[in-house]
């Protein structure tokens, strides 16, 4: 972690406790064993694990990932804090996802299933 | 049988491959319907639907929805939208309308027949772009189990209320329905892939598989036997595959013509082509009153095992 990722930190800690509350997430994830690199485009980033239906921020960014984000800190803190939709800064290119489209679009329902409407 | 045949073009993201043309009477009126498949590429879509505007009755959009609407909300969907938009004069439909008439018609059917009833399980590939077909099985009593984070996200997690149908609906198709449609939906090559059984267990546990053709087919397992399909838009090869699979009963929401059923675009657009072509298409009750008066509806048929 870097000082300049602390608050993205907080937003995935605050996220990873949201899935992990939720039952109906929990279950949707139970199959779903994936490293998630969250890369900031300012240098540094943060992760994200999911193992056996639970989701935990990993102590610091993944070298091996499932899924790569990369983006400006402040989208991703926006996107896992819920102030942006994921599929906004992916849509307006400012937001770089590579993966397998099943666990892009599963990433994404996650966030929409929490704050979404 | 009056006058010239009015000319009805369907423009699908799907797969070439499945093109035809079929000239039909119906009524007292002549038509001539085709399907003009562009592999998934939107861009030429656009341009297939620019250069068919002025010149044919009306235009189906096939393999993609201009709205999806759920317990009464309608949502945009960007890429259907943007090719509606592409005809200034001819109308542009999607089949939303006939599918919330045509397919609620099956439903009723099949319950009046007693196929369906309280308790029948019923596997759903998708109900998020045909929620009035859920609807209809659920006043049926049936137990419902709908697919769509299943096949959109390969999340093991059927939605098994239409409360709860509604809810993810609400929270997630403002946001999905702007991406691009290709992420969401099986078009072209992809059409074409062999069925890879991966929901072998939902498919197993109904008696009932309903829903879009290509997702059906593109999940399906080997065997089906004994289960009736509630489906549309299949070839005559697609029929002879599901009886080799053990399918008892087949329901398509449009009639077969030529020996394929025609996606509820092409048939929205037949009807609204018979009312005239008015701009913007036509409330899905007149539209379902002049297909009836086509003599247009579902069919159901018995198949014979092949094994």
């Amino acid at each position: 972690m870097s000082a300049g990722t602390a608050g993205l930190r907080a937003a995935l800690a605050d996220f990873a406790g949201r899935v992990n509350g939720d039952e109906r997430l929990r279950k949707m994830i139970a199959d779903w064993d994936r490293t998630i690199a969250l890369e900031a485009s300012e240098g540094g980033g943060e992760g994200l694990v999911v193992r056996a239906g639970e989701v935990r921020v990993a102590d610091a960014m993944p070298d091996q990932a499932d899924i790569r984000l990369r983006a400006s800190v402040s989208v991703l803190e926006d996107v896992f804090s819920g102030a942006l939709s994921p599929t906004e800064p992916y849509v307006d290119g400012s937001l770089a996802v590579q993966g397998s489209q099943e666990d892009v679009l599963r990433l994404d329902f996650l966030s929409l299933m929490i704050w979404g409407d | 049988m009056s006058g010239a045949a009015l000319e009805v073009v369907s423009v699908s993201l799907g797969s070439s491959t499945r093109d035809h043309t079929v000239e039909i009477v119906a009524g007292a009126r002549r038509f001539r319907l085709s399907r003009v498949g562009t592999d998934g590429d939107l861009d030429e879509a656009a341009r297939r639907i620019a250069d068919l505007d002025g010149h044919v009755a009306a235009i189906g959009l096939g393999g993609i929805d201009i709205y999806l609407e759920a317990a009464g909300t309608r949502y945009p969907v960007r890429d259907g939208v943007r090719l509606q938009a592409c005809a200034h004069v001819t109308p542009v439909v999607d089949g939303a309308g006939v599918k919330d008439t045509l397919e609620r018609q099956a439903v009723e059917a099949l319950a009046a027949e007693g196929v369906v009833g309280p308790g029948t399980p019923v596997f759903l590939v998708s109900a998020l772009d045909r929620f009035g077909m859920a609807e209809a099985f659920d006043a049926a009593g049936c137990r419902l189990a709908c697919g769509d984070l299943m096949v959109t996200a390969g999340i093991p997690y059927p939605i098994e209320s239409l409360a709860e149908l509604a809810d993810v609906a609400r929270r997630v198709l403002p946001q999905f329905a702007r991406l691009p449609f290709t992420m969401l939906y099986p078009t072209g090559k992809a059409q074409e892939r062999e069925p890879d059984g991966k929901l072998a267990d939902a498919f197993a546990a109904a008696a009932v598989v309903a829903g879009d053709f290509h997702l059906i087919r593109q999940h399906m397992p080997a065997r089906l036997d004994g289960k009736t399909v509630v489906t549309n838009t299949t070839t005559a090869e697609d029929v002879a595959d599901l009886a080799r699979r053990g399918v008892a009963r087949l329901v398509t929401t449009t009639p077969p013509m030529e020996g394929r059923t025609f996606g509820t675009n092409v048939i929205e657009a037949m009807g609204v082509a018979a009312l005239g072509s008015p701009p913007g298409g036509a409330a899905p009750a007149e539209v379902a009153r002049v297909l009836a008066e086509l003599g247009i509806g579902p069919q159901a048929r018995r198949l014979e095992t092949v094994s």
